[in-house]
């Protein structure tokens, strides 16, 4: 079996070690003997998409995120629209994820046009929602628990009937009002969760891989890994996040 | 080469109003309450000092030469060496310490060292500032030279991204007395902060330095090996003027070297200081062959000489071309800092090296990727097998975001048959152990240390089989350790370092110096040297 992945603007959308889930997802498909071919898609070049079961993109700056848009424009756009309904897994992280929408309106009223794969959309607030923070996943995307850490200061807002990811447990998730966090919409999986994401959720990082292979292969069933190292480290992680009742805002004093 | 000032302090003659002296006197009073208590305490002087003058900073550093140092890494240490040549060339010389870089730190550095007039006592200082503090503290210091060492991104939930950091800093400066009386040392090799220079009309962020005039030098490292392309997460990819991606005639790391956009044209302009050959490296120190101009002469009037640097690792030769940049820039001879570099040494935590019942122990802080991957090519290069101690933790100072650490390649080092164990210790330690299992770390070399005293039982005795090990095996008496820790975790076991290797408290060091202790001068955060 081999799985195809396709990176999405590594070159630009590389922030917060979103990396990370590329390791992952690559260590946990090769730990069982799933070939795994990984292609970097940069701006400015171009590949056949529907080579790809899997198509991951994270999150970055916003300077960057024009250079990235006007490349959208030129042609992706669509194909990747055409991935979406094809049924091809995504993973898609904060200014990724924020990309599936509509458009992104700034806080003094710009709009910015995105792909609009899917039906919601992204407004700015002045306050960041940054901190640890963790959700529940839905029954279709495995029902776990996610710890990661969200730093957006767009607002997500999901059309009538469009199903989030999971259910903020501590934390803002998609707008601090509402308790979605991420959206699921056929197999694209979209999260604010920094962290990075998977590799302290091992379960949630199997779901995506199976949601892939199903499609490729008809049928998946991954066998189970040990994982002592991901259960210490989602345990701490999940202890950190419920001592708090709401997540820790930056402060810049430093006191000794 | 040690010589008198000539003139002495106060420098000042214009007396202190009634209410800067009460903010000064209560400034004295709060940090020495602190100290009593045993606390390094740093921020909360300041803050009552600002709360009863918000401007006393002005008046207590009236009259003094005063270089400002800025930028993401290499702040404190470019400080450290420029305070070290001031003291070792028998100038008085203030230095603020790294934990108060923001306005309160910055301002109770200087009122404390005021004599009872408040007037302050000495002549020049060297002011390590955050980012973020530049637009507060300049128009109040008149700095004599603004040096920006570098910018990669850095806890990105506490200062926001790289642009927006750019963005402080280019605030920042026009706050300074434009025309001849301040000096902006730029990096060359950084297109960020090389953007510093650029006019009005090509700038994508707005106006460039708001229209003032500052004179502006440069420093930088020519092509000095052949490097591996630039890496996927380098921070600054596409031209800042136009978008188009860069290409570059070499990279020294990161984002970092002869770049040049094929588009628009903007690309690196030549410094004035350069480094153009590395002769020689070492675990503790760097030779190199450095080009300097003198300030007032043509450009074409340029020296090269042999320099050692007394610190290792590419990152420390920026910082010793940063300091010679400013140390030209202002006014002062190239021959007198370039006799110091030798003597650098690392200051609190940056490559700072400690002896503790024995064994050599090397402190290297780590606080964000580009910094990180720099000290991971200096343990690549480590040539004797050694036990590495990683230290990760994400209180407020460090950043609450931790996600960094995958973005720092440590798969560089995580193989390295010359690491014997890998202890793994602060509040996000187990984050940190997946990492280095990810990188490829066997499981069997990882342990986690949570508790500071087991860690530094384990850093001293090197387990419990210590009498069995032979030379080469983990733990063997003479295997030193290398920490690699971010912020909070290097305050504190440092200090735990200091005590048990007998090394003063930093606070403590503002006390004068022996005469003739050479390095030993620059060592001290408040490196008084020299004078009486």
């Amino acid at each position: 079996m081999k799985l195809r992945i396709c990176h999405l603007y590594p070159d630009v959308l590389n922030l917060y070690g979103d990396r990370g889930n590329i390791l992952c997802m690559r260590k946990r498909l090769e730990d069982r003997g799933i070939a795994c071919e990984i292609m970097p898609l940069r701006i400015g070049e171009t590949a056949d998409l529907t080579r790809y079961d899997l198509f991951f993109i994270g999150g970055g700056q916003d300077f960057e995120q024009e250079v990235l848009l006007e490349d959208l424009r030129k042609g992706k756009k669509e194909e990747l629209k055409a991935a979406v309904e094809d049924g091809r897994t995504f993973l898609c992280i904060c200014g990724g994820y924020q990309m599936m929408g509509h458009y992104y309106e700034t806080a003094d009223g710009m709009r910015c046009p995105f792909l609009g794969a899917i039906d919601f959309h992204t407004v700015g607030a002045r306050r960041r929602m940054i901190g640890n923070y963790a959700f529940s996943l839905s029954e279709t995307s495995g029902g776990s628990t996610v710890v990661g850490f969200e730093n957006h200061s767009g607002r997500t807002m999901l059309g009538p009937g469009v199903e989030p990811l999971g259910t903020v447990l501590r934390g803002y998730g998609n707008n601090g009002e509402d308790g979605t966090e991420g959206v699921r919409y056929h197999n694209v999986f979209g999260t604010y969760s920094h962290g990075p994401v998977l590799p302290k959720n091992p379960a949630f990082c199997d779901r995506i891989l199976e949601t892939a292979l199903q499609r490729r292969y008809g049928e998946a069933s991954l066998a189970p890994l040990a994982v002592p190292f991901e259960k210490a480290a989602h345990e701490a992680a999940l202890a950190q996040v419920k001592l708090r009742r709401k997540p820790r805002r930056g402060r810049s004093s430093a006191w000794l | 080469m040690r010589r008198k000032e000539q003139k002495t302090g106060p420098y000042r003659q214009t007396p202190t109003s009634l209410r800067d002296l009460t903010a000064v006197t209560v400034c004295k009073a709060v940090r020495a309450g602190l100290r009593l208590l045993g606390r390094g305490g740093t921020a909360l002087p300041g803050k009552a000092a600002l709360f009863l003058s918000p401007k006393v900073l002005e008046t207590v550093s009236d009259g003094m030469e005063i270089f400002v140092v800025t930028g993401t890494n290499g702040k404190t240490t470019t400080a450290g060496i420029l305070a070290q040549a001031l003291a070792e060339s028998g100038r008085d010389v203030l230095i603020n310490s790294s934990g108060a870089n923001l306005l309160s730190g910055i301002t109770a550095e200087f009122a404390c060292d005021t004599d009872l007039h408040g007037r302050p006592r000495r002549r020049w200082a060297v002011v390590e500032c955050d980012e973020g503090a530049l637009r507060q503290a300049v128009p109040l210091l008149h700095p004599r030279v603004i040096l920006v060492t570098n910018l990669f991104r850095d806890q990105l939930d506490r200062y926001g991204e790289v642009m927006q950091t750019l963005d402080r800093i280019r605030a920042g400066i026009p706050a300074a007395d434009s025309g001849d009386r301040c000096t902006v040392c730029l990096n060359a090799d950084d297109s960020l902060v090389s953007s510093l220079a650029e006019s009005p009309a090509a700038s994508s962020t707005g106006p460039v330095l708001q229209g003032k005039r500052f004179r502006i030098r440069r420093f930088g490292l020519g092509p000095l090996t052949a490097q591996d392309r630039i890496s996927e997460n380098a921070d600054a990819q596409y031209c800042i003027r136009c978008g188009a991606r860069y290409e570059y005639r070499y990279h020294t790391f990161a984002h970092l070297g002869g770049f040049f956009c094929p588009e628009c044209g903007y690309k690196r302009v030549r410094p004035e200081t350069e480094v153009t050959e590395v002769l020689a490296a070492d675990a503790d120190s760097v030779t190199v062959r450095m080009r300097t101009a003198d300030a007032e002469q043509a450009a074409g009037n340029t020296k090269r000489q042999e320099v050692r640097i007394g610190l290792p690792a590419l990152y420390n030769v920026y910082n010793a071309a940063g300091a010679v940049c400013a140390w030209q820039a202002a006014g002062l001879p190239a021959e007198e800092i370039l006799q110091t570099l030798p003597l650098a040494e690392g200051s609190f935590g940056r490559m700072e090296r400690f002896d503790v019942s024995g064994r050599q122990v090397r402190m290297i802080l780590a606080k964000n990727p580009a910094g990180c991957d720099q000290a991971l090519s200096y343990l690549e290069g480590y040539a004797e097998p050694y036990r590495l101690a990683l230290g990760l933790n994400d209180r407020t100072a460090d950043g609450h975001d931790i996600s960094w650490i995958w973005d720092a390649d440590f798969e560089k080092i995580a193989s390295d048959p010359g690491i014997t164990e890998c202890l793994v210790t602060g509040d996000r330690a187990e984050d940190m152990c997946l990492r280095m299992v990810y990188a490829g770390m066997p499981a069997g070399k990882i342990r986690m240390v949570k508790e500071e005293k087991e860690l530094l039982e384990q850093i001293e005795r090197g387990g419990e089989q210590r009498e069995r090990r032979e030379p080469g095996e983990a733990g063997a008496p003479e295997e030193p350790v290398l920490i690699l820790v971010n912020y909070t975790v290097m305050l504190q076991l440092r200090e735990t370092l200091r005590r048990r290797s007998g090394k003063r408290a930093f606070w403590e060091n503002s006390e004068r110096q022996e005469e003739g202790t050479g390095g030993q001068v620059c060592a001290s955060r408040s490196g008084k040297g020299g004078t009486e």
